[in-house]
């Protein structure tokens, strides 16, 4: 059942579904600390429950300029090889079970979304781009390696 | 019973038996190593073997349940003789203590296979048992000076630890991470309450929760703790063993075994210790003959001390052999073409030593099985560097090498500087921080050349780094600039440069976590931490920054005002008066010049005795003179300080040498002359000094002083033997080198004694020696008569000093 949770957000400007089974929770971030010379899609550092997160910006993983973080946003709490991160999220819609199968992805993507999304899925009549949160992590080491 | 060949595969219980069985018996065997090395130094030492005899014991106890015949076998035997010397049946000696040590061996061998193929490998262990029985002739016991190398009381308490349970360490870690994550809760929980304001009997018992916290904490770390002791087990054996195969005598101490040390930490150190125990044995202690030829006792001294100094454990093996010659290791370093000559001209002496740490050098002149199998000084150090520890060579070239292993107690808490950059926070690991300074200070010079930036601190040059820019930040414009610091940082051996940082903050233990990767990646950072204002904070990884700024920080000939200065500091240190401090008789704290010492002396107390008035010390053949009232009888040892003035020795006893310090400049005289110089403080205590002047003195009028030239006096016409049986004891006592008349010498003598009143024979004489002439009859012939009376021993030696011009004086 767990495979049909999906998390249903506005990342990086897209409405996208996020396979649940990585996230670990959504909760609000204050000012991050920056980290000097770590590339471009660290947005900072947080501390939550006494454990430090990495926060990314996932507008500069699919290549969209970086946006600031505001006060109070909603971040996306994962777990990727025993380090935690947090995905900047432009909006939190919903978390939900999806029936639907997912399906290959119809149709040209920007390169950036091209890299992260695995499939499409149809939800309440749009269809939405199906994301493993963890490709915005490995994703820009694997291309700087 | 179960058959042997199921063991280990008929489940999980038998599985859990044999690992319970196999980790019990490693402790086991590295403790009884040591307590039978510890044993063969003192066979009286009834408790020790008893408590061998009830290590054996247990072992065979535990392999009979879990049906292992060989282990049994051998632990039977070992148990049965070492029974037959509880009941007195058999001697203790080096037979024994060898063919014991092999049986210990072999069960160690026959553990390593159960552990890898959980079955007893099938073999014959008649060779071990054999040996233990007697049957090979061994040589002449092998005699192992020692020191008891554990207190008793410490070893009781070793046998109480077994009544334990062992918990796998993965658990053990989770724990420790559980509690660290609790302890992080708690400070943000903390800060969350002191913001909202909450009513103070929340915060009370806020506080008690913090407080059980706190306790909980310290109980967690304790468990990944264990005694040092565990580390210093294998020591004492390996000594032991080295010592008996290189045919040398060493005396092995350990102390500070009941320093606590993180476990991890402990493997960590293991390998690098022995390393360095059996370096000392191999290449520190010189051959017998070596060490008699440099006046040194023919036992050596090999000690391993822990202390725990704050945060961090200090791991010391010092040994009283040759140290490293600072010239014979630049020659080597050039031989083996790690450097070129003009390279090592460079070099400080400090720098010379450290060619040590350099991959690929071998300090023996040639490789002996010891130590020289390819793991150089460049492993150990590299290894306690992994863990965040240092290494430190003090070298006293000729009388032996100490080093030092600095290491943090625990891998996860360091104590760290927080700075300020970039309108953020930083921490730097204490450990590499050297000294703190503020940037616009009198003792701080910065020149900008070629577009760097160069720090001179009091004559020392570093180069300069500024963390906003490694970081490619800009400067927070609300920073002040009196606010900016240097912090000089050393990260690594013969490296240091001098960090600006906006401004320095505070120092805080830290509990640090890696890094995201990517994070990591960067190279400039070494992990994350949450202080208790619940803001992370990157931890700057020292060497990074290097790496990153692209800059060379080596020291090596980096400034000539450095090296003149540390030239000048080399010098100073040799021109200081050094102080040795010692505990007398009376135990009162005493130092005296190290250069008046000739040696320490060890010497049985039955070595001193009375005679014509005085206290003498019997050493070797040689007869000296005692500062003390009585001698001191009884049984056992003292020390005694051999003081020389060049011509004579007198013995000072002492119960104990305590340090060697530079002696300070300021000494607060004594009044009147007599044993005590004066006074001065050594490390806030007052010492007082011995004045050898006047101690010399007190003995110097009745002891025979020999002349550096002692003049010679040649005896003509001894007829009747009186001259050799009666005259030339006195003339000897007196300082005068004695030629009978028939010696045949070719050196010319100082004068010449005519024991004939008729002037015949000592015509001889010429060659302007003057003469002196002896007389039977007491009474002189006349006034002009100048011979001297035969039995006037006054008149005699009066006449020797005029004549010879007084050297004997």
């Amino acid at each position: 059942m767990m495979d049909k949770l999906y998390l249903i957000a506005r990342i990086a400007d897209t409405r996208v579904a996020l396979r649940s089974r990585a996230i670990n929770s959504v909760v609000t971030v204050g000012t991050p600390v920056e980290v000097p010379a770590a590339p471009p899609h660290v947005a900072g550092l947080f501390a939550l429950r006494s454990r430090v997160f990495t926060l990314i910006d996932p507008h500069v993983v699919i290549g969209l300029p970086a946006v600031p973080v505001a006060p109070g946003q909603r971040v996306v709490v994962v777990d990727v090889a025993e380090h935690g991160y947090a995905l900047l999220a432009d909006e939190i819609e919903d978390v939900c079970f999806i029936d639907a199968a997912e399906t290959r992805i119809a149709g040209k993507l920007l390169p950036g979304w091209a890299r992260v999304a695995d499939a499409m899925i149809e939800h309440r009549g749009s269809s939405l781009l199906v994301v493993d949160p963890a490709n915005f992590i490995t994703l820009p080491a694997l291309k700087a390696a | 019973m179960v058959e042997p060949q199921f063991l280990g595969r008929t489940g999980i219980a038998m599985d859990d038996l044999l690992n319970d069985f196999l980790a019990e018996t490693a402790e086991i065997l590295a403790e009884a190593g040591g307590a039978i090395v510890a044993w063969e130094a003192d066979p009286a030492d009834r408790a020790q073997l008893d408590a061998i005899f009830r290590l054996v014991h247990t072992i065979k106890g535990s392999s009979g349940f879990l049906a292992l015949p060989r282990v049994t076998a051998l632990s039977h035997a070992a148990e049965d003789a070492l029974d037959q010397v509880r009941r007195g049946n058999r001697p203790a000696n080096a037979t024994l203590v060898t063919g014991v040590l092999g049986i210990l061996d072999r069960l160690g061998d026959l553990c390593t296979a159960l552990s890898q193929d959980g079955v007893e490998p099938a073999g014959d262990d008649r060779d071990v048992i054999g040996a233990l029985a007697g049957d090979i002739p061994e040589d002449a016991p092998f005699e192992v000076a020692g020191v008891p190398l554990r207190r008793d009381d410490d070893f009781s308490a070793e046998l109480q630890s077994w009544r334990s349970i062992r918990v796998p360490l993965p658990l053990l870690d989770s724990v420790m991470t559980g509690v660290t994550d609790i302890v992080l809760a708690r400070n943000e929980f903390a800060r969350m309450l002191r913001e909202s304001g909450a009513d103070l009997s929340v915060i009370a018992s806020f506080d008690r929760l913090s407080d059980s916290i706190a306790g909980m904490r310290q109980s967690v770390s304790q468990m990944r703790m264990q005694r040092i002791d565990k580390l210093f087990a294998p020591l004492p054996r390996i000594v032991r063993d080295l010592a008996k195969d290189m045919g040398k005598k060493i005396a092995f101490q350990t102390s500070g075994g009941e320093v606590e040390l993180d476990r991890e930490m402990m493997e960590n150190i293991r390998d690098p210790l022995i390393h360095i125990v059996r370096n000392a044995i191999d290449h520190g202690i010189e051959p017998l003959e070596d060490r008699v030829a440099a006046g040194k006792d023919i036992t050596a001294t090999i000690s391993v001390s822990a202390r725990q100094s704050g945060n961090q454990i200090e791991i010391e093996v010092r040994d009283d052999g040759r140290g490293l010659s600072p010239d014979a290791l630049t020659a080597k370093a050039i031989a083996s073409r790690l450097l070129t000559a003009t390279e090592a001209r460079a070099l400080a002496p400090k720098d010379k030593l450290d060619l040590i740490f350099r991959p690929g050098f071998s300090t023996a002149a040639k490789i002996t099985a010891v130590s020289g199998r390819g793991v150089g000084m460049d492993i150990v150090k590299a290894n306690v560097e992994k863990i965040g520890g240092i290494v430190e060579l003090r070298n006293e070239e000729g009388r032996g090498l100490a080093i030092l292993l600095r290491v943090p107690m625990t891998l996860t808490i360091i104590s760290g500087l927080m700075v300020r950059a970039a309108g953020q926070y930083f921490a730097i690991p204490r450990g590499a921080v050297r000294e703190i300074l503020l940037e616009n200070g009198d003792t701080v010079r910065i020149d900008r050349l070629g577009g760097g930036e160069l720090a001179t601190v009091r004559g020392e040059q570093f180069p300069l780094l500024r963390l906003e820019n490694i970081l490619g930040r800009q400067r927070d414009e609300g920073d002040d600039n009196d606010d900016r610091a240097l912090v000089i940082v050393r990260p690594g051996q013969g490296q240091s440069y001098a960090l600006s940082v906006a401004a320095i903050h505070d120092h805080e233990e830290l509990v640090i976590k890696p890094a995201a990767p990517m994070i990591m990646a960067t190279g400039l950072y070494a992990g994350t931490t949450l202080p208790d204002n619940g803001r992370p904070v990157l931890l700057l990884d020292v060497q990074g920054l290097l790496a990153t700024a692209a800059i060379d920080a080596s020291e090596a000939g980096r400034s000539h005002d450095r090296m003149a200065e540390a030239e000048a500091e080399a010098v100073a240190a040799r021109n200081a008066v050094q102080l040795l401090l010692f505990r007398d008789m009376n135990s009162r704290v005493r130092g005296v010049r190290l250069p008046v010492i000739e040696r320490v002396e060890e010497v049985p107390a039955s070595a001193l005795f009375e005679s014509a008035g005085r206290v003498r010390a019997q050493i070797g053949d040689d007869i000296f003179p005692v500062h003390a009232a009585a001698p001191p009888g009884g049984e056992g040892t003292l020390k005694l300080l051999r003081l020389y003035d060049g011509r004579s020795v007198l013995c000072y006893p002492i119960a104990e040498v305590i340090d060697i310090v530079r002696l300070p400049d300021a000494v607060q005289p004594s009044a009147a002359p007599g044993l005590i110089a004066g006074v001065v403080l050594v490390g806030g205590e007052p010492v007082e000094l011995i004045d050898p002047f006047w101690l010399m003195e007190q003995y110097a009028a009745g002891a025979p002083a020999p002349a550096l030239r002692q003049p010679l006096c040649r005896l003509a016409d001894d007829h009747d033997g009186w001259g050799g049986n009666f005259l030339a004891p006195i003339l000897r006592n007196a300082g005068y080198r004695v030629a009978l008349g028939d010696d045949a010498s070719d050196e010319a003598p100082d004068v010449l004694l005519c024991l004939t009143e008729e002037g015949g024979s000592c015509g001889h004489a010429g060659d302007g020696v003057p003469v002196i002439r002896l007389r039977t009859s007491i009474a002189a012939a006349g006034p002009e008569d100048e011979t001297v009376y035969r039995y006037d021993r006054q008149a005699l030696l009066d006449a020797l000093r005029r004549q010879v011009g007084g050297e004997s004086a």
